[in-house]
């Protein structure tokens, strides 16, 4: 049985993270990526067992071999490090160029008086959407885990305090649920990741790259629930300064039952995950054994 | 009072896919998270959205929510008191 527990928090502690939002200010990210990629990165991959997974998450689901399963294992920690970077880099002011596919799917739901649900995934660079993907009429409320560093939620409070963002945080009782109930009845768009849960939780049993695996059925029960529209966002990074956010509609049937609406939704948000795994393979960030049973 | 309860148990099975389960499976005290129907987060969301739809009852809080959703007794209780439809 493999396992699945993940932190949910992003590394290091508070003041170096301040550290590295100050240093950014007058540093240009590459000089970080380098750093990264040359002293850090080689002993996180040395001592870290997200090593191992994402050497079978190569040599399973992508099917490398050994050489090329160890290298995409290097580059996939290099970049990893690097849309950390980027995150920090976004709280102390850097811009960077986004460009964004299906920027239409968002436009038509945005315009509806509805709300609706985006579904996230641990690839790529999701945050870098809150600041591309915005609405005049709706605010976005994302779902977010309340056991992050402080440093990170005061980034993101700062920024965001210039938007129309919301964050909800997922706390032990179910203030956070009134809240997402609350946002979808006002016709704001809530926002979840679809790829991780925590223990106890229930989930779905979907194909993903060939095995079933476990996707957290909450989201999914969500927007069934208000029988809202639900629009996948996947934010790859492209050049140093540079990111593509994929916006997919993910389409349910809502005359079908409950279950059949849940099945249909989840497994068409794995299916756009996977296209967009096997097109930005070494943007894969879930460093556990993603099939544990 | 009997016809509320029936009621609120044959909409928590259709929402939560209660699959195999009958009205008489759900006792009216029995808790309904933790050790008792073992109901998540997530459900108690389904429940907060049966109020809303079938009952017209919008939960102020959380804290509310945790002492209407002890059992199917305590949510057939507030339903009567608090009902708009």
């Amino acid at each position: 049985m493999g396992d699945r527990r993940w932190e949910g928090a992003t590394l290091g502690n508070g003041w170096m993270h301040r550290s590295l939002i100050w240093l950014l200010r007058f540093i240009d990210v590459r000089v970080f990526y380098v750093f990264s990629d040359l002293f850090i990165i080689p002993w996180c991959v040395l001592l870290r067992p997200s090593r191992r997974t994402a050497m079978r998450f190569y040599r399973e689901a992508m099917g490398y071999g050994w050489w090329k399963a160890l290298w995409s294992t290097y580059r996939n920690h290099c970049l990893f490090s690097q849309v950390v970077i980027d995150r920090f880099a976004m709280y102390a002011g850097r811009h960077f160029d986004v460009e964004i596919v299906g920027h239409d799917a968002f436009k038509e739901m945005a315009a509806q008086e509805a709300g609706f649900v985006q579904l996230s995934s641990h690839i790529g660079n999701y945050e870098m959407a809150g600041y591309s993907i915005v609405s005049d009429r709706k605010a976005i409320c994302p779902v977010v885990f309340a056991g992050e560093k402080a440093s990170v939620m005061a980034g993101r409070s700062e920024l965001f305090a210039q938007t129309n963002i919301r964050m909800i945080e997922l706390t032990p009782d179910m203030s956070y649920l009134f809240a997402i109930d609350e946002a979808l009845c006002r016709g704001d768009i809530v926002s979840f990741p679809a790829d991780r849960f925590l223990e106890g939780s229930k989930v779905v049993k979907v194909p993903f790259f060939g095995r079933e695996a476990s996707f957290p059925q909450g989201p999914f029960s969500v927007a069934t629930m208000r029988g809202v529209d639900v629009l996948a966002v996947n934010v790859m990074k492209g050049g140093p300064k540079q990111y593509k956010i994929y916006l997919t509609e993910l389409p349910y049937d809502r005359s079908l039952p409950r279950r059949e609406q849940i099945r249909q939704l989840s497994e068409a948000y794995v299916a756009e995950l996977e296209k967009r795994v096997r097109e930005y393979p070494l943007q894969w960030f879930n460093f556990f054994d993603f099939w544990a049973v | 009072m009997e016809e509320l309860i029936n009621n609120l148990k044959l909409q928590i099975i259709d929402a939560l896919n209660l699959e195999g389960m009958t009205p008489e499976d759900i006792g009216n005290d029995d808790p309904l998270f933790g050790e008792g129907l073992g109901l998540d987060s997530i459900d108690a969301l389904e429940l907060i959205v049966i109020l809303d739809k079938f009952y017209g009852i919008k939960l102020a809080n959380a804290s509310e929510g945790k002492e209407v959703f002890k059992s199917v007794a305590t949510i057939a209780d507030y339903v009567a008191k608090h009902r708009t439809k």
